[in-house]
């Protein structure tokens, strides 16, 4: 009697789930370590969008606003799509399975 | 026994887990990025516009000349495609300076789509970020593919030609690719604010300087993380599918062969 083991992660999975895990860790460490320095954490392309608007005295502005969670709706959609796409023909291209499915 | 245990089928936890580590490290943005609408006098926003033009023509020729080549160009492009779109609109934070930015994905897309055919994708994701994102901006979207998918691609292409070229093992040519490319993008965004500054008490060089000081601190650690990321990326491609990397379709060698050269 053979007992087959329960495979949780390909290796696939975990390269994807420790190189998420270490950037969302860099992530969080560098949030902690400004949050803590009182650190504004603002974009660098929206301080020079400033500065370049103050130098010839115009505002600028985006094409449309996204105030509040109305942002994270926004580009949790996208990448959702965005992770499907990339998923998708990333196995399609590059799974070893189905390069040797090719080959054969 | 077989029957005994569900297997967890791994496809599905695979495409699961990407699934979820793009929406989490996307997601928390919320700050304008690229040059925006109104900073940009009209004649020069027309003048990127057209130079940016120059170049999405010739992309248009080379993504239509790749297709007939080879039939795995077209899901390839729409993949690099769609990275691009998410990885220039990652804002990381840097805890050196205070602040966030984003890396560009377009060395990577440069070497391994063509720098033409990047071109086009840079519009195609900008324009995306622009309408949905407010990053950005549609009388800008010259001005930042020029900045970011014709400077950073272009220097990223280049530089991985040159060290290839010299020898240089993969890792390194394909890190100094997404390094130089990186920080190229932010000299030229740098370039595009001081020549739309009329000129005052500081020369246009010294106003050039100023702007890429702006973007320059936070994007140093972030282009070493693009260079990395370029580096890890295309050691992987190169070691499953070398055929869809140019330079590495080597006819005759088998793909360990040509990973053990790389």
């Amino acid at each position: 009697m053979s007992v087959e083991k329960v495979q949780w992660f390909d290796s696939f999975t975990r390269t994807v789930l420790i190189v998420g895990l270490a950037l969302l860790l860099g992530i969080f460490g560098s949030a902690y370590y400004m949050n803590i320095h009182k650190m504004a954490a603002g974009g660098t392309d929206d301080k020079v969008n400033d500065l370049a608007a103050q130098s010839v005295h115009v505002q600028h502005h985006p094409l449309v606003e996204l105030p509040g969670d109305a942002a994270i709706s926004a580009f949790s959609v996208a990448n959702f799509c965005a992770g499907l796409i990339i998923g998708h023909n990333w196995r399609k291209l590059f799974d070893p399975g189905k390069i040797e499915e090719t080959k054969g | 026994m077989r029957g005994d245990f569900k297997l967890i089928p791994e496809k599905k936890l695979a495409a699961f887990y990407s699934i979820l580590f793009v929406l989490l490290a996307v997601a928390p943005a919320a700050y304008a990025m690229h040059i925006e609408d109104g900073i940009l006098e009209p004649k020069w926003w027309i003048a990127w516009y057209i130079a940016a033009a120059l170049f999405i023509y010739p992309g248009l020729r080379e993504v239509k000349r790749r297709v007939q080549e080879n039939l795995s160009y077209k899901p390839f492009l729409a993949m690099v495609g769609v990275a691009v779109f998410v990885i220039s609109a990652m804002h990381l934070p840097v805890p050196v300076t205070g602040s966030c930015s984003h890396p560009c994905g377009t060395p990577l897309a440069a070497i391994v789509v063509g720098p033409f055919a990047t071109v086009v994708i840079s519009v195609i994701a900008l324009f995306f970020q622009a309408i949905f994102f407010a990053h950005g901006g549609i009388t800008t979207i010259g001005a930042n593919t020029f900045s970011m998918g014709i400077c950073g691609a272009f220097i990223g292409y280049f530089s991985w030609k040159l060290l290839r070229s010299l020898r240089s093992p993969l890792w390194l040519a394909a890190g100094a690719a997404g390094f130089l490319g990186d920080l190229v993008t932010y000299l030229a965004a740098a370039f595009q604010l001081a020549l739309n500054v009329p000129g005052g008490h500081l020369s246009f060089f010294q106003q050039w300087m100023v702007f890429f000081l702006g973007y320059g601190p936070t994007q140093l650690p972030l282009a070493i993380l693009e260079a990395i990321f370029t580096a890890a990326v295309l050691q992987v491609m190169v070691k499953r599918r070398p055929d869809l990397i140019p330079g590495f379709s080597q006819s005759g060698k088998t793909v360990s062969q040509i990973s053990k050269n790389i």
